[in-house]
């Protein structure tokens, strides 16, 4: 390949079919720019000040004075749900568009921006119902990283040669997490099986097809239905204060005008009646199981049940999975993950089996505990025991400012309201043992389960 | 299992940055160090026990075994079960686990700290009475193999590790921390409770934690440990086993290994040689160099032409890893079956280019300031200045070390940082790795690395 002649070829593109987007900004200096302020209180001496701007921006402060930082972060209630079929990947393919240019700086000088004034930790993530931009920053450069933020917001320049690039890395990302992963191979398995009709179908990072057939004008049209004030919250927590932050955002972000919420209708899952399976053969040495079954979304009343029922399966070594797996020498690890997704979602177990152990016997053991769980109600000493793991999680969860802000703004993207993580967290305690039973015999009904096996090639 | 609910941009952990230590040091009437920071922000408290020796004192075909030693501990006391400890660990809300490093081997423990007293009174019984019990040994063995042979699923890490040991032929550096399954299946309980008498004594013991927890309390447990583990005579032979090793050094030409497994659609290529320690007179430059060459920006040499630029690769990094003596420093991307012939060429040009021309004025000034602006969040909180600590003590590294990183890069000229690079890359002497589809990938890849193709080795990744 030629690579003088891309480079060449690349830059001529960037010239020539530069699309710009048609938001503008309101330049009436007279709106008003806040709606609406709230004192939520957080956790110990913390407490958050939740701000909405008229043109419908969320802005929720925490001032931690403990050093001389702060965490800068900006969630869209967007995610791979917002997708069609045969345009998967876009929300995350769009989430890498957006580090290039825009009208008022070029590919590239945002990065270059941000690192130079001492940025850390600058990324993004993409998930099934939000989107985030984070970076951590000196916290003299408040003004730079709104100044930036609220530019990308509304000014992005798509062009198509630096689109096809991007798109490949995505696809060499897509490679990576699940392609050559066994791991991922069999999560994308477990959902694209578990659910035939809601969007979380299908994988966040999209099809390779998908992929290959998108192109720079989906990323656009998905940037103006999608990116506006009104469908973002901006989290700040660290060594600032708070009117102060509202005032630069407001400075930045008060007079973009808000979108219309693009009409998207989401299928319901129909209720699975029996078990689903599917068996991949991937180049392994030992076998791998994941089982999902279905659970609640996020604001559901059963979640902090639920979060009490994972810890009592897989929190620590004296869990009921780890004793029926890991030390009878089924497995080498067994974990279960707690559901954070809007919609209806899956609670995963997933077992990495021993050497010349075969996965009916993880299966067998992991129905046999569910079981039980129907059959007796758990002591009081173990579901204190579960109880104070989730505790020191969410304390150890909490200790950054990247780490509080991360939390506000899941909660706010995805519930709709930062309080709401705080209130199931309290919820948590009031958690009995009679809870434990009640949600073994509602949602793990093993005729409800999917299952996905890998075995070696 | 790692499960993949979101995704990034970039999945890279970037070691971060600011602030004032409050770390206090005290000496207690042994040889212990204790450092503890009290952070009153979250009820938790964090200790690490930190033993100044790693996978390096690992003897001769007993690979894995500090390892193994570790996990043990964790597994049994003269007076409690591995099930009573695990009980009693999840009961208080606790955690406990062991890092191994080349040269340290690190307890680390947390705990809500309205549990701490019985908390500290458990870690204390680990470290100091345990008991090796036949059971758990063969279970640990089960355990660990099994781990070996899961670890084969993971193209990344199994691709570093295959790294490693071809970088370092045969020198403790280059001693995978599991070890392997044929030194595992014959690692006898005494040549475990010999490691630990060797390794688990007072003058090679550290106590470095931080947390919502009085430094008195923490200074008096650790009296209490020390008393417990005190100083032991060694053989000549055990003795040798704990001295530092001998620097390792580069092959004398290029050499290129390609890890074959198969239905591969990416590949994971690590280039690399050996590295210099921190201590060393040129490390700031190079550490300069390094972050405007392949460090963790978005704007580095190998992130604009690898990935920005043509789309071969999700990363494209590169860096330096550290120990007593020089490790290793290489650069990691990770293309598609199809490119990486040509991503290997191009990086090779690249740290051909980075020998000869070394950064420019723009990367210079622009590395520096990034370096000089980002380096406060080194030390921002507490438990990134225990980890400091950790790192500082168990490298020999000079007292506030890790904070001095700002103004040491402030004053570098960019002729300092090219002189390094020149002096430092050694294009002709690289190792290099691919894991991949071999067939598909044997010719090419030798001509790229500029190797004749017979010299090419290739190994089965089963292979250990």
């Amino acid at each position: 390949m030629n690579f003088k002649m891309l480079t060449l070829s690349s830059m001529f593109l960037l010239v020539s079919c530069t699309t710009i987007t048609q938001k503008e900004a309101n330049t009436n200096p007279s709106i008003d720019h806040l709606k609406q302020k709230e004192v939520i209180p957080f956790i110990g001496n913390f407490s958050v000040n939740r701000f909405t701007l008229a043109n419908g921006l969320r802005l929720l402060v925490v001032e931690d004075h403990s050093s001389p930082t702060l965490a800068y972060q900006t969630w869209f209630k967007v995610g791979s749900r917002d997708e069609v079929p045969g345009r998967t990947g876009l929300a995350h393919l769009f989430e890498h568009m957006m580090f290039k240019g825009t009208k008022n700086m070029k590919d590239g000088e945002f990065d270059r921006a941000l690192e130079g004034a001492g940025a850390q930790g600058e990324n993004a993530f993409t998930s099934r119902d939000y989107t985030a931009y984070i970076q951590e920053m000196p916290k003299d450069k408040l003004e730079l990283i709104a100044k930036l933020e609220a530019d990308r917001m509304v000014n992005l320049v798509i062009n198509p040669a630096s689109f096809k690039t991007e798109r490949e890395v995505v696809q060499n990302e897509r490679r990576f997490r699940t392609e050559n992963s066994p791991d991922g191979l069999i999560y994308q398995e477990l959902f694209g099986l578990a659910f035939q009709k809601h969007p979380y179908h299908w994988p966040v990072i999209g099809y390779q097809k998908d992929l290959e057939n998108m192109s720079h004008k989906n990323a656009l049209d998905f940037y103006q239905a999608y990116y506006s004030p009104n469908h973002a919250t901006v989290v700040v927590v660290g060594d600032v204060k708070a009117d102060e932050v509202l005032k630069t955002i407001q400075s930045h972000y008060g007079k973009l005008e808000p979108q219309e919420t693009p009409e998207h209708s989401i299928s319901s899952e129909t209720a699975q009646k029996s078990p689903r399976k599917k068996e991949l053969k991937l180049n392994i040495q030992v076998d791998k199981l994941m089982i999902g079954y279905h659970v609640p979304g996020l604001t559901h009343q059963d979640i902090p049940k639920l979060a009490v029922f994972q810890s009592i399966l897989t929190g620590g070594k004296s869990s009921r999975l780890n004793q029926a797996l890991v030390e009878t020498g089924i497995a080498t690890s067994v974990d279960a993950y707690d559901p954070d997704d809007k919609d209806p979602t899956l609670m995963i177990i997933a077992a990495n089996l021993q050497k010349g152990k075969k996965v009916y016997e993880a299966e067998s053991a992991i129905l046999r505990e569910l079981s039980k769980l129907t059959q007796e109600t758990v002591s009081q000493a173990e579901l204190d025991r579960a109880k104070n793991k989730i505790n020191f999680g969410f304390y150890e969860g909490l200790e950054s400012n990247y780490q509080k802000a991360h939390f506000l703004g899941h909660y706010e993207a995805t519930a709709g309201d930062l309080a709401e993580g705080i209130r199931q967290q309290k919820k948590i305690l009031d958690v009995s043992a009679a809870n434990i039973q009640d949600i073994a015999k509602r949602y793990f009904n093993p005729n409800h389960r999917t299952v996905i096996t890998g075995v070696k090639k | 299992m790692r499960i993949q609910g979101k995704t990034s941009r970039l999945s890279s952990f970037y070691p971060a940055l600011f602030l004032i230590s409050g770390l206090l040091s005290s000496a207690t009437s042994h040889a212990y160090e204790v450092e503890f920071e009290k952070d009153k922000s979250v009820p938790i408290v964090y200790i690490n026990v930190a033993i100044k020796g790693g996978s390096v004192t690992d003897p001769r075909g007993q690979g894995g075994l500090t390892n193994f030693m570790g996990e043990m501990l964790l597994r049994g006391t003269q007076s409690k079960t591995k099930e009573q400890i695990d009980l009693a660990l999840d009961q208080m809300g606790a955690r406990l686990d062991v890092e191994i490093r080349a040269e340290a081997m690190i307890f680390r423990g947390a705990v809500l700290s309205s549990q701490l007293d019985p908390y500290l009174k458990l870690l204390n019984e680990i470290l100091t009475q345990p008991s090796f019990t036949d059971v758990e040994i063969k279970k640990l063995k089960s355990e660990m193999i099994s781990t070996l042979q899961e670890e084969l699923g993971h193209d990344s890490s199994l691709a570093s590790r295959r790294f490693s040991q071809f970088l370092f032929r045969g020198h403790p550096y280059g001693n995978p921390v599991l070890g392997n399954t044929q030194d595992i299946e014959q690692l006898s309980k005494d040549q475990i409770i010999a490691h630990y008498r060797r390794l688990v004594q007072d003058k090679l013991i550290l106590v470095i934690g931080t947390g919502d927890a009085s430094e008195g309390k923490i200074s008096s447990w650790s009296k209490e440990l020390a008393a417990m583990r005190p100083n032991v005579e060694l053989s000549a032979e055990e003795s040798k086993l704990l001295e530092k090793v001998s620097a390792p050094k580069n092959a004398k030409s290029k050499r290129l290994l390609i890890i074959d497994k198969p239905d591969r659609t990416q590949t994971q290529i690590n280039v690399g040689q050996i590295g210099i320690r921190m201590t060393d007179s040129d490390y700031f430059p190079l550490y300069l160099g390094n972050y405007a060459f392949g460090g963790p920006s978005f704007s580095s040499t190998l992130m604009v032409e690898i990935r920005v630029k043509r789309g071969w690769s999700y990363g494209a990094n590169s860096s330096f890893r550290f120990g007593l003596q020089p490790r290793s420093w290489h650069l990691h991307l990770f293309p598609s079956a199809k490119d990486t012939a040509s991503a290997l060429g191009e990086s090779l040009k690249l740290v051909r280019e980075l020998k000869e021309k070394g950064i420019s004025q723009e990367q210079f000034e622009f590395a520096q300031r990034s370096l000089a602006n980002s380096s406060g969040f080194m030390y921002n909180t507490p438990r990134k200045r225990v980890e400091n600590k950790l790192l500082e003590r168990t490298l020999d590294l000079p007292d506030g070390f890790m904070k001095s990183y700002g103004p040491k890069v402030s004053k570098l000229q960019r002729d300092q940082v090219n002189n390094a690079l020149k002096e430092f890359l050694k294009p002709d002497e690289l190792s290099m790795t691919v894991l991949g589809t071999a067939k598909n990938l044997q010719t090419a890849l030798a001509k790229a690395a500029g190797i004749p193709v017979e010299e090419v080795e290739v190994r089965p990744y089963t292979q250990q």
